[in-house]
């Protein structure tokens, strides 16, 4: 994938968001403090927040010019958001949030991506009829997963998708992330303020300080085990 | 910091004004009166506070309404009803003093339209036409000017047909206002009340000879907050001055 | 207690229908005011709060003047509408189901809005990322959140339209048979002092408002996992 962001200005409260990158990885990590700006940083590629100034382009198609006043809707863009509170629609059960995106009529390229193979491979096949208020933590992240990935997005946006799950329930999780990458071929933005998280899955990472790109690089260049099995930020 | 220095100095005056206050709420006739006499009753309320410096308040409105008022307990001095039975209903409570009570004046009914209205009417028959869809009438189960209506139109055989067309208002004049207004076709009020508006104008009149006996009587209400200005306003109003007045208006002197 | 008279069902049906009605009427615009109100911000946002919210505390009476001055045959909306369909507005029942209308109008869009506001927005974010438009998030995920808020808003919308006097009583009178409701009628018998007929329409309609109460502070009260 190539997600372009050229002179990106989002003011926040304390500060604001400038961002100027490219991104090609197949899964790039967002690292940084909360309140860095990571979570503006996705709203604003998936089009639910509108910059003050700034271009977003992914493979080539323009998705936000904000000088020229030109803004793609969120539901165009085919881009996939799982948020931080992985959001399942309460109202509907497993298999309703799943197909959402099929009911929505939206035709999906990749015909790999069908009900079955997604709920094959992320094991979701015993939840399917099941009330999403019943679910265990690590089963609302499989099925926000797969709900995102049904929608065959080109590029999949996620805010710290394993905050909130113990060390164990983490470990089982990505996997499944590392099978999405694989199996349906699905460029990722992951953001986390967990440099574990990171060293597991990213193959580049941008660090996020108070809403600017402080650093870049793979992710042996921007952590060290310390002590191992954990890893921490070098030292820049 | 309040500086009381003023503030003293300003305290007799503010005790003055109080009792001044006093004073004049003690000179404050209640008078409550028929719709009808509005316009009437100002002029003589301005007239008795020039001549005595009582205050005269007036409380206008159906005279059933304000009959339901002084049996509440309002605090009235003076009823003028616009008929004789809400002026008997009180009597038999005894809330006023008989010996005060006078049918004073009369008056007609008149079918109004809009100033501006086509309509042309050569008896109350002609309100059958279909061009009259609505007709404003005080309501007829209390206000006198709708019991009178009612009472001339049964005798006439036209209370039955023309039912349907009927909006009771509240009162007589509120009936004028809507015809003035354009909402309705016909109204039916006392020809006094005609006279004051320029935005309606007189149809058809009732010939007295044929209308309903229109008696509006006056009386001191027993246990009134002020008797004494009472006792000058009734005075004023069978007056030969308060005779003149209610003439102006086109009211007639009692049958 | 004496048998209930037919004329007090005829009143008591009236009123309940003319109430439907206006809430009928006020359902759609109700609503998409309370989602503008809860979604969306502009230049002038309050003083579009401040209007709508006017006939809930000016006095009922005055509310019916102004919409006297607009509905009667001379006014704007009155004369139009008798020169489209060839009957008059004031005085008849379409004027009660306006006035109701009118009256209850600010309570719906303030509970709508409420009820719009506890829906996360991040639901209809994710909706709109998987491919749906505003419309198809508005009615597959935002409604249906908001349903049991709404359901209450347009009850309690309902239960204020049948107790509606003032401004009824400006633009309808009280006609018998044509325009009067429960409220109008007891206060047409207190005029005549007939207060014993004027207690049984008082019960039927203490009745009514109380059962629509209960109804809405039941469906308020029990909120979905969200």
């Amino acid at each position: 994938m190539n997600l372009e962001i050229t002179g990106l200005r989002l003011p926040l409260s304390a500060f604001a968001l400038e961002v100027d990158a490219r991104l090609e990885a197949r899964i790039t990590g967002v690292f940084g403090a909360s309140g860095a700006g990571k979570t503006s940083l996705l709203e604003v590629i998936a089009g639910l927040r509108r910059p003050a100034a700034g271009r977003v382009a992914l493979d080539g198609r323009v998705l936000l010019d904000a000088g020229r006043r030109f803004a793609l809707a969120p539901e165009r863009r085919q881009i996939g958001y799982v948020p931080q509170d992985d959001a399942l629609f309460p109202h509907l059960n497993v298999r309703q949030n799943l197909c959402y995106s099929h009911a929505a009529g939206r035709p999906g390229h990749p015909p790999a991506i069908t009900y079955a193979r997604v709920v094959e491979v992320l094991n979701l096949g015993d939840l399917a009829e099941r009330r999403v208020s019943s679910l265990s933590g690590g089963e609302r992240q499989r099925v926000a997963f797969g709900r995102a990935v049904l929608a065959s997005p080109r590029l999949l946006l996620l805010d710290e998708p394993l905050d909130g799950l113990d060390a164990e329930l983490q470990q089982r999780v990505i996997p499944y992330l590392l099978t999405i990458r694989d199996e349906f071929g699905i460029p990722m933005l992951y953001v986390s303020h967990n440099a574990d998280e990171i060293v597991a899955l990213c193959d580049d990472v941008v660090l996020l300080d108070r809403g600017r790109c402080t650093r870049r690089g793979p992710p042996a260049a921007l952590f060290t085990a310390s002590p191992a099995p954990h890893y921490m930020l070098k030292p820049g | 910091m309040i500086r009381l220095g003023p503030l003293l100095r300003l305290a007799p005056l503010l005790a003055a004004g109080l009792c001044a206050g006093a004073r004049l709420a003690a000179g404050d006739v209640m008078v409550f009166a028929a719709a009808s006499l509005s316009d009437a009753l100002r002029e003589l309320a301005a007239i008795e506070q020039r001549a005595t410096g009582d205050t005269v308040r007036l409380n206008l409105g159906a005279s059933s309404t304000l009959a339901r008022q002084i049996e509440a307990g309002a605090p009235a001095d003076v009823f003028f009803s616009a008929d004789e039975a809400k002026m008997d209903d009180l009597a038999r409570a005894r809330l006023i003093d008989p010996a005060t009570r006078r049918s004073l004046l009369s008056n007609t009914l008149v079918i109004v339209v809009a100033a501006d209205s086509p309509l042309a009417l050569q008896s109350a028959a002609d309100l059958l036409q279909p061009a009259v869809r609505r007709i404003a009438i005080a309501e007829p189960a209390s206000v006198p000017a709708g019991i009178y209506a009612r009472e001339y139109l049964r005798k006439v055989g036209l209370w039955d047909r023309l039912s349907p067309k009927f909006v009771p208002t509240e009162n007589v004049r509120a009936a004028l206002a809507v015809v003035e207004s354009g909402d309705v076709d016909a109204g039916i009020v006392y020809r006094t009340d005609a006279l004051i508006s320029k935005r309606v104008r007189i149809a058809w009149e009732v010939p007295p000879a044929e209308g309903p006996r229109i008696s509006y009587p006056v009386a001191l209400v027993k246990d009134g907050g002020n008797p004494a200005g009472a006792r000058r306003f009734l005075a004023l109003l069978l007056s030969p001055e308060g005779r003149a007045v209610f003439a102006k208006y086109g009211f007639r002197a009692a049958p | 207690m004496p048998a209930v008279s037919s004329e007090v069902w005829q009143v008591a049906w009236f009123t309940t229908w003319v109430a439907a009605a206006g809430t009928a009427l006020i359902l759609a615009p109700g609503v998409a005011l309370g989602w503008l109100l809860a979604r969306r911000d502009w230049r002038g946002k309050i003083l579009v709060e401040t209007v709508v919210a006017l006939p809930l505390v000016m006095p009922p009476v005055a509310t019916g003047l102004i919409l006297l001055k607009l509905l009667g045959r001379r006014g704007v909306l009155g004369h139009a509408f008798e020169r489209l369909f060839g009957t008059e507005l004031v005085f008849t029942w379409r004027a009660v189901v306006a006035a109701t209308a009118v009256m209850s109008f600010p309570l719906l869009v303030r509970t709508a809005r409420l009820a719009l506001e506890a829906v996360n927005p991040r639901y209809e974010q994710v909706a709109r990322t998987l491919g749906a438009g505003p419309g198809r998030t508005f009615w597959t995920i935002t409604l249906p959140l908001a349903a049991r808020g709404l359901v209450a808003g347009v009850v309690l919308a309902f239960a204020r339209a049948l107790g509606e006097f003032g401004a009824t009583i400006m633009v309808a009178g009280y006609i018998p048979g044509r325009t009067a409701t429960l409220s109008t009628s007891i206060y047409h018998l207190v005029q005549l002092s007939r207060d014993d007929a004027a207690w049984g329409l008082l019960a039927i309609s203490a009745g009514l408002a109380f059962g629509a109460l209960w109804l809405s502070e039941l469906l308020l009260r029990r909120r979905p996992a969200a």
